[in-house]
């Protein structure tokens, strides 16, 4: 059955993936929710929850909020926090309550800026999507909104699109900082990275215009390139460097025959090249995804799996000798049959698990 | 950035309860997501929630049918090994909300999720959230299909966090929902369920003592059956002790459905109250038992520590196994200070409000749900209490008093200041 989970749990939603892009931004981030998707995304979703403080807010929506789409008493209390606290911008975040209930968002926006004089911007976001979703919305409307100028190219700046906590596993841009000098980048002197929404400011997304490429690590990420691109000629490259050496390292030691990673795609695409690219010996290399699978960047047997079913019926058809992915869908292989060689790779977005902070959150 | 927000005790009993300023009333302001309030707003990520509470019938199963936001967080204690092959998931996408057409599939995850257990559950629990409370699903008519076509009994469990604050929480409700599978048996005379928590009461509470003095022969509850015949026993009670008002209505239910009459008090750490509590329940059971020796224990226990620590400064948060206020009162009572407590305040702590502002009406109450809070500058404390107030007080001494197992009455007490001795004495 499609859409039945018997072995996993659920993957970060994409009001999840929506707040995460504008996580250390200054703004303040409404969850339109009752609570429990705030719950969620603080809580389990957002590891920087827990040691750096962001204005992040439920609406505290109830039934008869719900029931009389009381709009204006959420403009009201996003009006009093903003009294209160003052914030670069606010964010009104939907979840599937108000998804139902068809919530005008751009309506909200409107009443935001006009109550607040301060840009509002509202993601339509259902819960019944990936973060991925989320992320693509998030990341378009961030640059859309606030790199509207164009100011003079400075040599070397390069901008990192896509880096959030879950695409990366990584909590802190500082430890994004140290693998970037596998970038191993010989256009340009490249000596100043800003990895946008990890360690870096608002005014780094209006001065955007600023850097000399983009570098794109994530498929979600690529509309707000592609904006970028048209809008101030920035050129970008796909690239994924933040793939821990550990995971690399046991990678390259452990794989052989016929091999599927799955994993976020950009990732997916760089391990499969590290494997590609050493004295490794394989046959067939496919890249799977939980999540969107851009076909520009596919090659011909990569797959986007819609569910468990998707897996164990790509397993049925398929002989693997090696599966590198989360090893949240352990269980999953197993009850297939799957006897093979497993390397955990943790997927952030899939089981809460990082890299630079211990275990689940 | 404005200060937190905060109103002394005095300030607040001179307005009164219907004049509680916006900033501690949490419908009226956003509310504020920090590592304070997961409690709150996710209560199942600490301790727990609608799907941990619904799994409560012993070798019960749950199914999930939500957006997959709703279960996200169930990867913290999936893994688990109580928890392992007890939870499917069926997510909703857009055309399923649109057409509800979700509620023909149910039938279908049920098979499925019956095919990949080893043993039969005893009972699959349906778990829906704020969208199907939206749609206005009749839950109910789904279970009684599932129940007509596998045999086994199907109940549904509520997570409708829209209707939090209603007097049937969701947390009320699915304590109703854990004891709904019980049916009416002979009752026997000297047996009785306590009712109100999904963990144990701690062994040690006096609790059990005083009842067996009392001729009670068997005690049970919910959390501490292991098997379904076990969970089949509860409906044999004499009577059901009510410990947390959440469990009222369940206690309710079991009165007509079962003939199962109940009584109702509190967890206080007040050792008067608690000793008032216990003559009252003497009373009420027509029963004979003596708390005296527990409560004079209790009081010297309370009484060394003063004499060891002196009048030591506290916060007191409402992430706890009690009641903030209630707590920060039995502290000023016993001669301790309260600079600062983090409650919530309703009906019933308002009373505990209104002696603490004649005692201590300087005391300081937040609102760890106020947007202010991202503003919060620690107050001069010796000591903490709770775990919200960990977040605030990390560099203090303190205790976070919410461990799983549930203390209650004097036990609680002096397991509260023995923990404090520890943390005190550590620091």
């Amino acid at each position: 059955m499609k859409k039945f989970l018997k072995y996993m749990s659920p993957f970060a939603p994409d009001q999840s993936g929506a707040c995460s892009v504008f996580y250390e931004f200054g703004g303040l981030i409404v969850i339109c929710d009752a609570g429990g998707c705030a719950g969620n995304i603080c809580g389990f979703d957002e590891p920087r929850w827990f040691d750096k403080k962001s204005a992040v807010f439920s609406a505290g929506l109830r039934d008869m909020d719900a029931i009389m789409g009381r709009d204006d008493k959420l403009i009201e209390k996003l009006s009093l926090a903003y009294d209160q606290l003052g914030g670069n911008f606010a964010l009104i975040v939907s979840t599937p309550v108000p998804a139902v209930i068809a919530t005008d968002m751009r309506s909200l926006e409107r009443m935001g800026e006009k109550k607040l004089g301060i840009p509002c911007i509202a993601l339509d976001c259902t819960g019944t999507h990936y973060y991925d979703n989320g992320e693509e919305k998030a990341w378009l409307r961030l640059f859309e909104t606030f790199a509207k100028d164009k100011k003079d190219t400075v040599k070397g700046r390069i901008g990192i699109l896509g880096a959030t906590p879950m695409e990366t596993g990584f909590k802190s841009g500082d430890s994004l900082k140290e693998l970037l000098p596998r970038l191993n980048d010989s256009s340009s002197d490249a000596g100043e990275y800003v990895i946008y929404s990890m360690g870096s400011t608002l005014e780094d997304v209006k001065d955007a215009s600023t850097c000399e490429k983009n570098i794109v690590i994530s498929s979600q990420s690529l509309k707000a390139a592609e904006y970028l691109k048209e809008t101030f000629g920035i050129p970008y490259e796909i690239k994924y460097p933040f793939i821990p050496e550990d995971i690399i390292e046991n990678v390259k030691k452990e794989v052989s025959g016929n091999i599927l990673i799955i994993r976020s795609q950009f990732a997916s695409n760089e391990l499969r090249n590290i494997i590609k690219d050493s004295s490794v010996d394989t046959e067939m290399i496919d890249c799977a995804t939980w999540f969107s699978l851009n076909k520009e960047y596919a090659e011909d047997n990569d797959t986007a799996l819609l569910g468990e079913d998707d897996l164990t019926d790509l397993l049925k058809e398929k002989e693997y000798d090696t599966i590198i992915a989360d090893s949240d869908c352990l269980n999953l292989l197993k009850s297939v049959g799957f006897t093979g060689r497993f390397i955990d790779y943790p997927e952030f977005a899939v089981s809460g698990r990082g890299f630079d902070f211990t275990g689940i959150i | 950035m404005e200060n937190a927000f905060y109103q002394t005790a005095k300030e607040i009993v001179n307005a009164g309860y219907d004049n509680l300023p916006t900033e501690l009333v949490s419908s009226k302001h956003l509310i504020y997501s920090s590592p304070a309030t997961l409690s709150f707003n996710s209560p199942g990520a600490k301790g727990f929630g609608v799907k941990r509470a619904g799994l409560a019938v012993p070798e019960s199963v749950m199914l999930l049918v939500s957006p997959g936001c709703c279960g996200r967080n169930t990867s913290l204690f999936k893994s688990s090994p109580e928890y392992r092959d007890k939870f499917f998931f069926q997510l909703l996408d857009d055309t399923d909300i649109v057409t509800g057409r979700h509620l023909m599939k149910i039938t279908n995850a049920v098979d499925e999720m019956l095919e990949v257990l080893d043993k039969r559950p005893s009972a699959i629990m349906i778990c829906i959230t704020c969208v199907d409370a939206l749609l206005g699903t009749d839950m109910e008519r789904i279970c009684r299909k599932v129940t007509d076509k596998t045999g086994i009994p199907c109940v549904a469990c509520y997570m409708y966090a829209l209707t939090r604050e209603k007097r049937l929480s969701p947390m009320a409700y699915v304590r109703t929902s854990v004891y709904s599978l019980l049916e009416k048996t002979k009752r026997e005379n000297r047996d009785m369920n306590i009712l109100g928590f999904f963990t144990p009461l701690n062994d040690s509470s006096e609790l059990y003592t005083l009842l067996k003095d009392a001729g009670i022969k068997n005690i049970r509850e919910l959390s501490r059956c292991k098997t379904f015949d076990e969970y089949k026993e509860l409906s044999k009670a004499n009577f059901n002790l009510v410990l947390n008002p959440e469990a009222r209505h369940a206690a309710q239910d079991m009165q007509e459905r079962l003939s199962i009459p109940f009584i109702e008090i509190l967890r206080l750490y007040q050792p008067d109250k608690i000793h008032n509590q216990y003559l009252l329940l003497k009373d009420t059971l027509g029963v004979d038992f003596d708390d005296t020796p527990y409560y004079e224990n209790t009081k010297k226990i309370i009484k060394d520590f003063k004499d060891k620590y002196g009048e030591l400064r506290f916060a007191v948060g409402e992430i706890l196994n009690g009641d903030a206020i209630e707590i920060a009162l039995m502290l000023i009572k016993e001669g301790f200070k309260v600079e600062c407590v983090f409650a919530t305040i309703g009906e019933l702590n308002y009373r505990f409000l209104k002696v603490l502002a004649q005692l201590s009406p300087e005391t300081k109450i937040y609102s760890n749900l106020s947007p202010t809070m991202l503003g919060y500058e620690n107050d001069e404390i010796d000591c903490y209490i709770g775990s919200d107030c960990k977040y605030y007080f990390d560099d203090k001494p303190g205790i976070e008093w919410c461990e799983d197992t549930e203390p209650f009455g004097y036990q609680g007490v002096n397991d509260l200041f023995t923990a404090l001795d520890a943390a005190l004495s550590n620091n």
